[in-house]
């Protein structure tokens, strides 16, 4: 009866982004799995996948949404970027196209974020050196220009997959620490689990409150 | 050695006992008899004066000597023997002593015997009773509540658990079913009571449990409900009483309802820290985005709902149903804001195109959100009734375009081009047909709608299109409806299921297009003053006579038509009708044109050979027409 799975402090909830292909639902599965889909159809929308980590001896369930990267859906996706703790922005070592678009993504993670949102560059498919279209030092410049964080990763080796996962985690709970992060917010994108009601004038509402506020 | 040298003298010796003696003492060895030496040694202590009278007084004085030691020996030993006859009298004394103990034994022996014996039972007895003691404790242990057990079984005043408490839950559910072995031995009275007292206990912790659980899933109405493992350990024991686990997760449900009911109102109003993300009700006046916002919230709502849910209900084993159904309560509160929000933009929305992409939207989160709630939720049927809603305002949407179309006729243009009425709404049904590559609405709903999209809108502008060609000449209408025709083929040539309309329309054009044709090679016919002849000729009948003998097909006549069919031939275009040059589509006009141009060869040919015939009466028909059909038709293409 000890710590089951489902003990966590703190629900962190991320967003992956970037163009098709790049290797995001791949990414996350890494993430969950520990596994490499090698034929994984193009996401249809948005998915999501969950899995507990520890960061400072604090446990954390990640919430992560991978959205589809086709252009058709774009204005469904754009609808999950609201209440992201953290943002994952996928390009394609291999491709240089979708190297190209993330200043693109990356405005799309700004305007629909909330502004403690830690953005995450990973550089997918590292395992791909000799097709290798952009270099680490331009994407490194490009990550520290946008203050963003950054790694290169590979969802087949599963290189670098955990630490990019875990390194937006420990971020996004040092700007809790830090008290940037204002956990009461709405939509802060991290919830955690307190003892008492966050608001107790809503949470003493009628039942019937919910059918007037509309 | 002895008997060696005894054996000479012996006849001597044996002869004379003096020499015998004499031997004898002879051969005595003084040295070496030692008692004679002690003796000789004795006697010299008190024979030290060798005289005759001590001599004589030898023999009396070792008689003395001898009868005082024996005298000192006598009284020696008389000391000895009374001693002894002490000690014989205190062995004696012990012998009484220990044979009158050995007879005290023998009697308290056979007085104990009894005794003993008793003792033996009662120990056997003792030994009996200690096994029954074990094993009526080991029935204790088995078939009773401990007193702590029974402790954390009651709780406390105030209602909360011990986590002890289900470990006795469960032992009074094991003793309960244990009852069912004792049933089946002779130790049924013991069973029934046990069992029922079993029930008892059981009964009122069930029902303590229930109120506290149903306590416990009042409170979790954060953001993040806190599921605790007791709670879970609650729902898994309750298991067992299915109503009240109904009602516990109906508390939960109702719960959460309100919860998820609280924070979408925040989303849609208040948004995130400092207003980033905006509230979701800023982007009311864009409608795509503003019902896409809340689609997409009450997506991830129910994604993480259905998690707490499954991490309560861990412990639970088929239980999908009903969780499916706790879902759908905790889904459904957010349904009527929902609604009333997404129906204020469908009846405020005008434009078919929007109401299109809200339909496919909607189309799409329904099928996204109906992969976590089931069928029976209270959300799908409203996204589903909402979608339906937006369908139908789509197709009302595009029906009143229609029907505005066919109030307002314009008057075709006078290069009997589509009017703007017509390009509009093909460019508005460029508009919609667009918006489904957007969506991932299943094929088959695709088909349908096309289908449904385009009876709404080519039906009506087919019959606008005739309205508005109503009161022009038939070569003009002709025209105009194959221009028509044509602008929606080319439209509609770009979209999947389009085969069938195309066709239809495609038929059309064909009549369309044979009227123009046969208006064309007629107006040549007429203008080069063959038409005349050609229908003479046609009509004509052997037997009728030769046609040069009728008027207007003498030779000259023919003559003077033939050259002005030369000059045509020369310049083929100068007779080409406007309204053939005003065709839009190339190959409709190039088409037409052909086999106009055919038809006038054909036309020509019946003509020549008319002519050559010599049944008709014309001397020399190779000089009235000059060229044949072959030069005719190779002059004309
Ligand atoms: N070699 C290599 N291939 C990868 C890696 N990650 C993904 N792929 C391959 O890239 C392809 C696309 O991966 P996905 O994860 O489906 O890409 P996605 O970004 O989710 O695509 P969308 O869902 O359409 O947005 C798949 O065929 C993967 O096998 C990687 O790290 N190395
Ligand atoms: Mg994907």
């Amino acid at each position: 009866m000890a710590a089951g799975p489902y003990n966590y402090s703190y629900i962190f909830k991320y967003i992956i982004i970037g163009d098709m292909g790049v290797g995001k639902s791949c990414l996350l599965h890494q993430f969950t799995e520990k596994k490499f889909m090698a034929d994984c159809p193009h996401t249809i929308g948005v998915e999501f996948g969950t899995r507990i980590i520890e960061v400072a001896s604090q446990k954390i369930k990640l919430q992560i949404w991978d959205t589809a990267g086709q252009e058709r859906f774009r204005a469904v996706t754009r609808s999950y970027y609201r209440g992201a703790a953290g943002a994952l922005m996928v390009y394609d070592i291999t491709r240089r196209s979708t190297y190209n678009h993330l200043s693109s993504w990356l405005t799309d993670a700004r305007n629909l974020t909330n502004p403690n949102t830690v953005i995450f560059l990973i550089g997918n498919k590292c395992d791909l050196d000799a097709q290798r279209d952009v270099t680490y030092e331009e994407a490194k410049q490009f990550a520290e220009e946008n203050g963003l964080m950054f790694l290169e990763c590979s969802a087949k080796t599963g290189e670098n997959v955990e630490d990019a996962f875990l390194d937006t985690a420990k971020k996004i709970y040092q700007n809790i620490q830090d008290g940037s992060l204002d956990l009461n917010a709405a939509e802060s994108g991290v919830q955690h689990k307190p003892a008492t009601p966050r608001n107790p004038i809503t949470t003493d509402q009628p039942p019937n409150k919910e059918n007037c506020s509309c | 050695m002895a008997d060696k040298d005894g054996a000479e003298p012996v006849t001597a010796s044996t002869n004379n006992p003096l020499s015998r003696k004499l031997n004898k003492i002879l051969e005595t060895r003084l040295d070496n008899d030692k008692d004679m030496l002690e003796a000789l040694k004795a006697l010299s202590t008190f024979f030290t004066e060798n005289s005759l009278r001590s001599r004589r007084n030898l023999r009396s004085d070792i008689e003395k000597r001898s009868l005082a030691i024996n005298e000192e020996f006598l009284t020696a030993f008389q000391a000895v023997k009374e001693q002894l006859d002490s000690v014989y009298s205190d062995v004696q004394a012990m012998n009484e002593c220990c044979l009158d103990m050995t007879s005290r034994l023998k009697a308290a022996k056979a007085k104990t015997h009894h005794l003993i014996s008793q003792t033996t039972s009662l120990h056997h007895e003792s030994q009996r009773l200690q096994v029954k003691e074990q094993v009526a404790n080991a029935f204790l242990d088995k078939f009773q509540l401990k007193q702590d057990e029974m402790k954390s079984l009651r709780g406390s005043k105030d209602g909360t658990l011990h986590v002890d408490f289900f470990k006795a839950l469960a032992r009074v559910k094991q003793i309960h079913s244990d009852c069912k072995f004792l049933l089946r031995t002779n130790h049924q009275t013991a069973g029934l009571e046990i069992m029922e007292s079993m029930a008892l206990h059981q009964e009122s912790a069930y029902e303590r449990l229930y109120r506290w659980t149903q306590n416990q899933c009042r409170l979790v109405t954060q953001d993040t409900p806190d599921v605790s493992p007791m709670l879970c350990q609650a729902v898994e024991a309750l298991q067992d009483r299915p109503v009240l686990l109904k009602y516990s997760l109906d508390e939960f449900g109702k719960a959460r309802r309100s919860s998820v009911v609280r924070g979408f109102i925040d989303a849609l109003t208040r948004g995130g820290p400092g207003g980033t993300p905006r509230p979701i009700e800023l982007h009311s006046h864009d409608p795509l985005r503003y019902v896409g916002d809340m689609l997409a919230w009450l997506h991830q709502a129910s994604a993480s709902e259905k998690e707490y849910l499954q991490s309560l209900l861990k412990g639970c084993t088929a239980s999908n149903i009903q969780m499916d159904e706790v879902l759908g309560n905790i889904t459904e509160g957010v349904c009527t804001p929902f609604k009333v929000r997404v129906e204020q933009v469908l009846v405020s929305e005008q434009d078919p195109v929007t109401l299109y992409k809200l339909d496919n939207l909607l189309k799409f989160y329904h099928h996204t959100i109906g992969q976590i709630v089931n069928t029976e939720a209270a959300l799908l049927s409203t996204v589903a009734e909402i979608q339906d809603l937006s369908h139908r305002m789509f197709f009302n949407s595009l029906t009143g375009h229609a029907n505005r179309l066919l109030d307002k006729v314009e008057l075709p243009p006078s290069d009997l081009g589509p009017t703007s009425s017509l390009t509009q709404t093909l460019q508005l049904l460029r508009d919609v047909l667009a918006c489904h590559d957007a969506s991932v609405v299943p094929i088959d709903d695709k088909k349908q709608d096309y289908k449904q999209i385009l009876a709404c809108v080519i039906d009506p502008l087919l019959q606008m299109c005739s309205m508005s060609a109503s009161r022009l000449s038939a070569i003009d209408m002709a025209a105009y409806m194959v221009n028509c025709i044509h602008l929606m083929n080319t439209t509609l040539a770009l979209y999947e299921f389009t085969d069938t309309r195309l066709e239809m329309l495609n038929a059309q054009t064909d009549a369309h297009v044979d009227t123009l044709i046969s208006e064309q090679a007629s107006y040549i016919l007429n203008r080069v003053g063959l038409a005349q002849m050609y229908g003479a000729i046609q009509q004509h009948q052997t037997g009728q006579g030769p046609l040069s003998s009728l008027p207007g097909l003498d030779e000259l006549a023919i003559k003077s038509a033939v050259n002005k069919f030369d000059s045509y031939l020369a310049q083929p275009d100068s007779l080409t009708l406007p309204q053939c040059s005003l065709i839009l589509g190339v190959t409709v006009r190039e088409t037409a044109k052909k086999r106009s141009v055919e038809l006038v060869c054909e036309a020509y040919k019946q003509i020549f050979n008319a002519i050559l015939d010599p049944e008709n009466g014309y001397k020399d028909g190779k000089s009235i027409v000059p060229r044949t059909p072959d030069q005719v038709t190779h002059l004309l293409n």
